[in-house]
């Protein structure tokens, strides 16, 4: 496991000292490389739980997944970038590639680490090289407030947590996560705070409907690897904290768990709604992820076997979708420097092959088979219908919302007459490459989704 | 033996990660072998062991 994380960590001087005509190509292959070696956990029994371990770490079958779908992100930002940062000066291209390490180093030892307080520590300081990818490398003034937002909701989110943490140490004397689970020494009243305190922090960060105003704001003004990254692993940590925390307290998560669950389903709906009266492009991918996490939140909270595991793979195809439809979204305004929908249509025209992009990305998104969507929305879905009938009046329009919002982004970039005096470049091979990149593993993981819990 | 010099200073930093890497790799392994010390010794796995046996559990 340390061989992982000291070889990631390592991209951070590597970005900072190699010569600048290999900057991109040495740390997105470096990246690629890492990514091929966690490939290596799979081959573990995934049902030795955990099965690997040192004092500090632990691998299973719920950090394992998660673990190298972030890994996977890093060379797919590097790559996502490359046009972003072109006239950007080198030492600026170091400091951006070497946050971006930064951020990937903190994300490992997020989801490996055994102890609550380090993992405390740890999901704050996936903060600060967001910040800055956020406010430094976004493209507008409105950066700066996104980033505050993004700040401030989450760390305030957090801050109970940290106090329940510090109380959970002194009750108990430790604060291991595998331990804290099989002895318990609260008292009810004492659980239910804990609970409430423990599960706001993840619940800001998934987000909750009605937490979740952070989210759109910092995706619109994230750049391109902020966005990716964001939507596909950062709003990850709130699902695994939450499935984390839940052994905590078992009983309580079956007292409290009814206005959560509501408040999530209900949210799909309105984010979905939301999505379909946007005009911008980022913000309806944006709320389309405040939709699929709503999804993700009901199932963590139900927490029977389908639904965690629903919940499992519903979180890293949303990622992996999410962030390939940003990528569409970015090479749409690295060409038109616009993200208004009106002002971006026809797009089949001028750029057909992008069109087929598009077209499996909005399949993707609305959970067609054979994709791992489709797989994660119908465990979940059938559990929640297993939970309470009433569920699938709920579940069922969303997904049919889904559904028309999705056809709703493909037809308005896609079809209509494109603008007239709109001069726009060819495709490159590197945005095919990008796109192809994102879809390998959401069509390759349906031949074995035991593999995602 | 310019060539030499110049492509070790073009390409040092290239070296950062399998170094890393390899550190891992050791410290790993030294975890490994700490929690490993008392296998085979302990009351309830300690037992005669089969020929061409190396040890009770991996």
């Amino acid at each position: 496991m340390l061989k992982i994380l000291l070889a990631t960590a390592m991209l951070i001087p590597t970005a900072l000292l190699i010569k600048p005509k290999h900057l991109f190509t040495t740390t997105s292959a470096y990246a690629m490389l890492i990514t091929f070696l966690m490939l290596k956990w799979f081959e573990q029994p995934l049902n030795h739980k955990p099965h690997s371990t040192n004092t500090l770490m632990m691998l299973d079958n719920i950090t394992t997944p998660l673990t190298t779908m972030s890994a996977w992100i890093l060379p797919l930002m590097i790559i996502a970038s490359q046009h972003h940062l072109v006239t950007e000066p080198v030492n600026r291209k170091r400091m951006f590639l070497a946050t971006c390490a930064t951020l990937q180093t903190t994300l490992i030892m997020t989801f490996t680490t055994t102890d609550l307080t380090m993992f405390y520590i740890m999901f704050e300081m996936t903060l600060v090289p967001t910040l800055i990818l956020i406010t430094r490398w976004g493209s507008q003034a409105e950066r700066l407030n996104a980033g505050m937002y993004f700040l401030f909701y989450t760390l305030t989110g957090s801050l109970p947590l940290l106090i329940a943490i510090l109380h959970l140490y002194v009750s108990n004397g430790h604060t291991t996560m595998l331990l804290l689970a099989m002895q318990n020494t609260l008292t009810p009243n004492m659980t239910m705070i804990m609970w409430l305190a423990c599960m706001m922090a993840f619940m800001v960060k998934m987000p909750l409907y009605g937490l979740h105003l952070w989210l759109p704001k910092a995706h619109v003004e994230a750049p391109i690897a902020g966005s990716m990254i964001l939507a596909a692993v950062l709003l990850k940590l709130g699902g695994y904290g939450i499935i984390r925390m839940i052994p905590l307290a078992p009983q309580m998560t079956q007292t409290m768990y009814f206005p959560f669950i509501v408040l999530s389903l209900w949210g799909m709906i309105m984010t979905s709604l939301i999505c379909l009266r946007q005009t911008d492009l980022k913000s309806i991918i944006a709320y389309s992820s405040v939709s699929h996490m709503g999804l993700v939140i009901a199932a963590t909270l139900i927490n029977t076997p389908w639904s965690t595991a629903g919940a499992m793979i519903l979180m890293i195809a949303h990622g992996l979708t999410s962030s390939l439809l940003f990528c569409l979204a970015n090479t749409n305004y690295e060409r038109t420097h616009t993200r208004t929908l009106l002002l971006t249509q026809g797009l089949l025209f001028i750029l057909p092959l992008m069109t087929m992009w598009w077209l499996v990305a909005s399949l993707m998104n609305m959970a067609l088979p054979p994709t791992i969507n489709l797989l994660g929305e119908l465990m979940i879905l059938s559990s929640l219908f297993n939970w309470n009938t009433t569920t699938i009046i709920l579940t069922a329009t969303t997904t049919l919302i889904t559904a028309t919002y999705s056809l709703y982004i493909f037809i308005t970039t896609q079809r209509g007459t494109p603008l007239p005096n709109k001069v726009l470049t060819p495709t490159h091979t590197r945005e095919h490459l990008l796109m192809t990149l994102h879809l390998v593993p959401l069509t390759l993981l349906i031949t074995n989704p035991a593999l995602m819990f | 033996m310019v060539n030499v010099i110049h492509f070790v200073r073009e390409w040092w930093p290239v070296t950062l990660v399998p170094i890393g890497f390899m550190v891992g790799w050791y410290f790993d392994r030294k975890n490994d072998e700490k929690l490993t010390t008392f296998r085979n010794k302990s009351k309830l796995f300690q037992r005669e062991l089969k020929p061409g046996e190396e040890v009770t559990w991996r």
